[in-house]
C-alpha cells in the first residue's frame, strides 16, 4: 500500500464519516424488516437458497444483527467488532446475489406495495462499495473519534 | 490486532442481537412463528403470523374450480395486485382493488357491490398473500361471501382462460 492510500485508510475523519454512513444505512435497512417480518421472510424465501426451517429464523434475527451493529457503529461502541459483523453480512449478501445472478434466478412475487430495490447487479456494486467502507472502519489503527472509549476498553 | 478482544465483543453484539430479536418478535403483534409454510406445492407460502388470519376453508385450490365459479357468472373476481400489474393483464371482467389503496377505494366498491355479493379475490399466485389480506379486509367490511383463488393470475393465464 502506498503512503497516500495508507494515510487515507488511517484518517480519523474519514473513519468516522464512513462509520456513521454505514451505521445509519444499516439501521435504516433494518427498520422496514423489523416492522414487517412477514414480508421480509418472503424476500428471504425468494433467494431460493435456504432450507425451509431457517427462513423465518433468518427473517427474525438478521434485522436485529443489522440494527445492533448499525447502532454500535454510530455510537462508537465496539466499532471494530461491529464493522467485522457488517463486513461478514456484506460478504454474505454479495455471495448470495452473485449466485442468483449466475444461475439467472430472479424472484418477484409482485406483492409488495413498496418500490422495487433495483437490479441485482446494482445491489452487488452497492454492497462492494459498503464493504470497502467497512474494511476502512475495521482496519483503522488510529484513535477513533466520537467513541465511548471507556466502554471500548472494558473487554 | 487483538483478535481475542474482537471475538469477545463480536459475541457480545451478536448475543444482544439474538436476545432483542426473539424478545421483540415475541411481544410484537407483527411477530411471526419460528417456522413458516414455505412449500409451494402445499399451499400459499407465508411466514405464519402468530395471529394467523389465513382461513384455509375459504381457499379455492384448483384452477378448474375457479373457472367453474367464473363461468357461473355469479361471482365477481377482485384483483388485489397493484393497478400497474392489473393494467398489464388480469382475469377478464375482474375488478381492481389493490391492497395498498383499499381505504380509498372501498366506499366506491361498496356502492357498486352489495355486501352479499359472491367475491373471489386473487393476486400473483402462491408466493403472494395479498388476496388473503384482501379477503380479510372485505370480511371486516361486512362482505360475507369471499373466497381466495390461490393460484391467482399466473395460474389462470397458464390454463389459457380469458384475460384482458
Amino acid at each position: 500500500m502506498n503512503n497516500s492510500l495508507r494515510n487515507l485508510f488511517n484518517n480519523a475523519w474519514i473513519e468516522i464519516a464512513l462509520r456513521w454512513i454505514l451505521g445509519i444505512t444499516f439501521i435504516y435497512a433494518s427498520y422496514y424488516k423489523i416492522l414487517s417480518p412477514t414480508d421480509f421472510a418472503k424476500v428471504v424465501y425468494g433467494y431460493n437458497l435456504f432450507p425451509e426451517v431457517l427462513i423465518s429464523l433468518i427473517a427474525i434475527i438478521l434485522p436485529f444483527v443489522e440494527l445492533i451493529s448499525g447502532l454500535s457503529l454510530l455510537l462508537g461502541i465496539y466499532p471494530r467488532s461491529a464493522a467485522l459483523i457488517i463486513n461478514g453480512l456484506l460478504l454474505a449478501f454479495i455471495f448470495i446475489l452473485t449466485i442468483n445472478i449466475i444461475r439467472g434466478h430472479e424472484f418477484d412475487c409482485g406483492c409488495f406495495s413498496t418500490k422495487k430495490t433495483g437490479s441485482p447487479k446494482l445491489m452487488v456494486a452497492r454492497d462492494v462499495i459498503y464493504l470497502i467502507m467497512g474494511l476502512q472502519v475495521f482496519l483503522f489503527n488510529g484513535v477513533r473519534k466520537g467513541c465511548f472509549i471507556r466502554l471500548d476498553r472494558k473487554i | 490486532m487483538q483478535w481475542n478482544k474482537i471475538l469477545k465483543e463480536t459475541i457480545f453484539l451478536l448475543g444482544i442481537s439474538l436476545v432483542s430479536a426473539f424478545t421483540v418478535n415475541f411481544f410484537s403483534p407483527a411477530g411471526i412463528a419460528l417456522v413458516g409454510q414455505w412449500d409451494e406445492s402445499m399451499d400459499v407460502i407465508a411466514a405464519e403470523a402468530k395471529s394467523n388470519v389465513f382461513s384455509g376453508e375459504l381457499e379455492i385450490k384448483h384452477v378448474k374450480i375457479a373457472k367453474q365459479i367464473y363461468d357461473s357468472e355469479k361471482a365477481v373476481f377482485v384483483d388485489a395486485r397493484s393497478l400497474e400489474n392489473f393494467d398489464d393483464g388480469h382475469i377478464k371482467g375482474a375488478e381492481s382493488l389493490p391492497i395498498s389503496q383499499f381505504d380509498n377505494l372501498i366506499e366506491a366498491f361498496k356502492k357498486k357491490y352489495p355486501t352479499d355479493t359472491i367475491i373471489v379475490t386473487y393476486c400473483s399466485g402462491r408466493t403472494c398473500d395479498d388476496s388473503h389480506r384482501l379477503e380479510q379486509l372485505l370480511f371486516d367490511n361486512s362482505y360475507v361471501n369471499v373466497s381466495v383463488f390461490i393460484d391467482g393470475y399466473p395460474g389462470w393465464k397458464a390454463e389459457g382462460y380469458p384475460i384482458e
